[in-house]
């Protein structure tokens, strides 16, 4: 199992795509957080997080997720999940995080 | 014929990303019994967070964890076991999402995930350590 993490970027319109690969600990945590403040520029009201590439998180990693919640939440943007592992949603389900951000089977369907 | 019991024993030094070993123990264990990928993947939660919790409390003087797993095809027991100063498990707050969202303190999960996602939960602390057993229903 590799432990290399890698995230990946772009913009669609008005939303920003983040595509993470490898386990989202507490440094690809941070790497995420970077990447989001980096590209969460004036006119993005919508952040689709794809998770596909990703079927290892730990609570630590996910603490950085609340926090891009929480700063989304401050601009009344949104945050959906994409391609989720059966695991990562139901550690989502159990924190509550589905009731401040959404999931989606695709980028494509949240893009819609 | 495969076995009916299988022992993994590792003891885990304090660098990044250990817990991944034991990950890779315990996904070979549940591919050889044939455990659903739904049930490895709850386990993944529950040594990952029982591994990270130990490594982050155990002691400077001791900076290991003893992990041990036996498998199943129906169970898996779990014991997790650090040489920190203890904690009270009874005093740790249980997380709530909407106040996770306004504190600057965003951790704080590991103990709700291993509640929720096992069947058993034993915490034993004291001064010199703390030892997590797990029991998580296979089938």
């Amino acid at each position: 199992m590799s432990t290399d993490f890698n995230i990946i970027s772009e913009i669609h319109n008005n939303t920003l795509v983040m595509r993470t690969e490898g386990y989202i600990n507490n440094v690809a945590g941070e790497k995420i957080s970077e990447e989001f403040t980096k590209n969460f520029v004036s006119g993005i009201n919508k952040v689709v997080m794809d998770l596909g590439k990703s079927k290892v998180v730990n609570s630590i990693g996910i603490s950085y997720l609340i926090d891009i919640i929480e700063k989304l939440n401050e601009h009344n943007s949104k945050l959906i999940f994409t391609n989720l592992d059966p695991t990562i949603e139901k550690t989502f389900n159990i924190m509550g995080i589905f009731q401040f951000a959404q999931k989606a089977d695709s980028v494509e369907a949240a893009l819609k | 014929m495969i076995d009916t019991n299988v022992n993994l024993e590792i003891k885990l030094p304090k660098v990044p990303d250990i817990e991944l070993v034991a990950i890779q123990g315990l996904e070979k264990m549940g591919r050889y019994f044939g455990i659903s990928e739904d049930k490895i993947g709850e386990a993944r939660v529950l040594v990952t967070e029982a591994i990270i919790n130990g490594l982050e409390h155990g002691g400077d003087g001791n900076p290991y964890v003893q992990v041990e797993f036996t498998m199943t095809k129906d169970k898996l027991i779990i014991l997790v076991t650090d040489y920190g100063k203890g904690f009270d498990p009874d005093k740790v707050p249980n997380p709530d999402i909407e106040n996770k969202l306004v504190s600057t303190n965003k951790r704080g999960w590991g103990l709700k995930l291993l509640k929720s996602m096992s069947d058993d939960l034993i915490i034993e602390s004291k001064p010199t350590g703390t030892k997590i057993s797990i029991i998580k229903n296979l089938s």
